[in-house]
């Protein structure tokens, strides 16, 4: 695959601080380079700094969740295209609400992952790293 | 002609006798004769029961009276002894010039019709106390929904009732239910099972499977419905207490996911610490694990107290003392956390009545979530906690103030429920819903004021004196 499509900058969304420090640390231990947000809105603010090359983001938190934070990027010329993964462990979710949420909102493309708390680092940089294209990666589903 | 009625006369299945002014029997029929014997020329009261004298209400002497024909019961005697219960009717007979100077009497054997009476009594009567005694709500209404019949059950439950609307009596509304199967019972003759939440006389609210069925008239027409409801409360607050067992395992599965990812988080900085020989980062991986176990074992602490309801323990706590307890518990964290904690417990405290356990897991539920609050809150630079106890007749205050991250409104209003939404929330959130149990079990009360990155403030008021709280919360 051409180098310049391979994610190199990921930003990290999620309210749980603990959360953030073991995903940081670990896609920066596999030579990615990794900013951190604690909610939907300083990701926003961290996007347009930081111009990531993949959003993983949790779909539960405080305030606005994830799923809000999809759209608002989708809907920004600037951002649209930028891959996402959605982190949850919230079963609903994982099934359903990505495709019902996001449905009702028309012309807006689902996440290209949706991964499952916990989940396994393996699984998770596979999917960082197949980021080439945007498919679904509906088999991760736990 | 003569003959001919003569033989009718003789033939007729029935008693037949003719009498005189002074009561004499002038003629009488075969069966009269075989059964009451050879008595002509006796007086009838005698014949047909063994008096002396005239009977009372004799329909005899009424026709010679007034010329008219006459019924009624009696019980005659055989000559055998047999009882024979018969219908009599009287007719006068009269000479040329119209004076009645006989009265015949019929007599039909109503002993049969009497058996069947009897019996149909005695059926009605098991009936009835089958209706009494039957351990439901039963009730019968017209068309007017109003009741007619109501069996003890119904009575003792919802009071007189009979006369009453039975929305009045067992809903307390001034109108028919929208949805009434009795109504609809009436409309179409068949009978429903319904579901409704009724109110006896003392205010109580009772569950109750509601089984409507016709009672029609002679026609067919539906003349009244019989209600019968069975008390089914307490399946109901099993279901409930399921259902919300069922909603914890939901809402717990969350919060549990997003324990394990900080375990696994701490797991792998230790590791990977280990292996790039970071000892900074083995350290704060360890801190991660510690901090999640932590959490976990909460959480379970959490679950097993919930699902062994205790009944409380209750003895004199003196208030210093337990808050100094509880500060003990919760300094080291506050101060790593960088959390200003001040404790205060009035002079004038002293001590109050509860299950130590019970109220020290409550109050460091709070004290807890407030550290928790200010940890996850990073908008202010400096955080504190306000811990006060004081006494305020007839109430014990336990006032819990933190400046943390707060909580809107839809959470304020469902932090105490079982069931929440986890946005973000840690744990299962169990720790709430059993602090307001036994704030409620105690006769206590608990409120919260909070405002969205200001802080919140938990006030629980505990009796000084034990009054323990009669009803029951609610399983969600």
């Amino acid at each position: 695959m051409p180098p310049n499509s391979r994610p190199h900058r990921i930003l990290v969304v999620d309210d749980d601080p603990d959360i953030l420090v073991y995903l940081s640390m670990l896609l920066e231990d596999n030579g990615y380079v990794v900013e951190s947000a604690g909610d939907t809105a300083s990701a926003f603010a961290a996007v347009d700094r930081f111009r990531p090359d993949l959003v993983l983001v949790d779909v539960l938190m405080p305030g606005r969740s994830g799923l809000d934070l999809v759209v608002t990027l989708r809907r920004d010329s600037r951002w649209k295209d930028i891959p996402v993964i959605v982190i949850t462990g919230n079963d609903q979710v994982l099934h359903d609400d990505c495709k019902t949420y996001l449905g009702a909102h028309d012309g807006i493309r689902a996440p290209e992952g949706v991964l499952g708390k916990p989940m396994d680092p393996h699984t998770l940089l596979d999917a960082v790293r197949n980021l080439s294209s945007s498919f679904r990666l509906s088999d991760t589903f736990s | 002609m003569d003959a001919r009625y003569q033989q009718y006369f003789e033939d007729m299945p029935c008693y037949l006798s003719v009498h005189d002014r002074d009561f004499r029997i002038i003629d009488g029929n075969r069966r009269f004769r075989a059964d009451f014997g050879e008595r002509v020329g006796e007086p009838c009261y005698r014949v047909y029961k063994g008096f002396d004298e005239v009977c009372e209400d004799c329909p005899v002497a009424k026709t010679f009276d007034d010329g008219a024909s006459h019924g009624s019961e009696q019980r005659l005697i055989t000559r055998d002894g047999q009882t024979v219960e018969v219908m009599v009717y009287t007719t006068p007979i009269r000479a040329a010039d119209g004076t009645v100077t006989a009265v015949m009497e019929m007599h039909t054997d109503i002993s049969e019709v009497k058996r069947l009476q009897g019996a149909l009594q005695r059926s009605q009567e098991r009936l009835a106390q089958l209706f009494e005694e039957v351990p439901c709500y039963i009730s019968v209404q017209g068309r007017d929904l109003v009741i007619q019949h109501a069996n003890r059950k119904f009575r003792e439950t919802f009071g007189p009732a009979v006369g009453d609307h039975c929305f009045r009596v067992y809903k307390h509304r001034d109108e028919p239910c929208l949805v009434c199967p009795s109504r609809q019972t009436f409309v179409d003759g068949q009978s429903r099972e319904h579901e409704e939440v009724v109110v006896s006389a003392s205010g109580e609210r009772i569950n109750v499977i509601c089984t409507t069925a016709p009672i029609r008239d002679v026609d067919g027409k539906v003349a009244a419905v019989l209600e019968m409801s069975t008390d089914i409360t307490q399946i109901r607050q099993l279901q409930t207490q399921l259902a919300s067992i069922g909603l914890l395992v939901g809402s717990i599965s969350h919060g549990i996911k997003g324990l394990l990812t900080g375990l696994d988080g701490g797991m792998y900085l230790v590791n990977s610490g280990f292996e790039k020989d970071q000892p900074q980062r083995v350290k704060q991986g360890w801190s991660m694990v510690e901090r999640n176990v932590e959490r976990i074992r909460s959480m379970v602490l959490d679950i097993l107290y919930y699902a062994k309801d205790r009944e409380l323990e209750v003895t004199a706590i003196d208030a210093a003392a337990l808050v100094a307890e509880l500060r003990e518990i919760i300094y080291k964290k506050a101060s790593d956390l960088d959390i200003d904690l001040t404790v205060d417990v009035a002079p004038d405290a002293g001590t109050f009545d509860g299950d130590p356990k019970a109220i020290r897991a409550t109050v460091l539920n709070l004290l807890e979530n407030s550290l928790e609050a200010c940890r996850s809150d990073r908008k202010k630079s400096s955080h504190h906690l306000k811990f006060v106890v004081r006494r305020s007749e007839p109430w014990m205050i336990f006032d819990v103030e933190d400046n943390g991250i707060g909580m809107d409104r839809e959470t304020r209003e469902k932090i105490f429920s079982l069931f929440f939404s986890s946005k973000g929330v840690k744990g299962t959130g169990l720790g709430l819903f059993i602090a307001n149990k036994i704030v409620d079990k105690h006769g206590g009360t608990i409120k919260v004021e909070s405002e969205p990155g200001r802080g919140a403030r938990f006030l629980v008021r505990l009796p000084v004196v034990a009054c323990p709280s009669t009803h029951n919360i609610p399983a969600t």
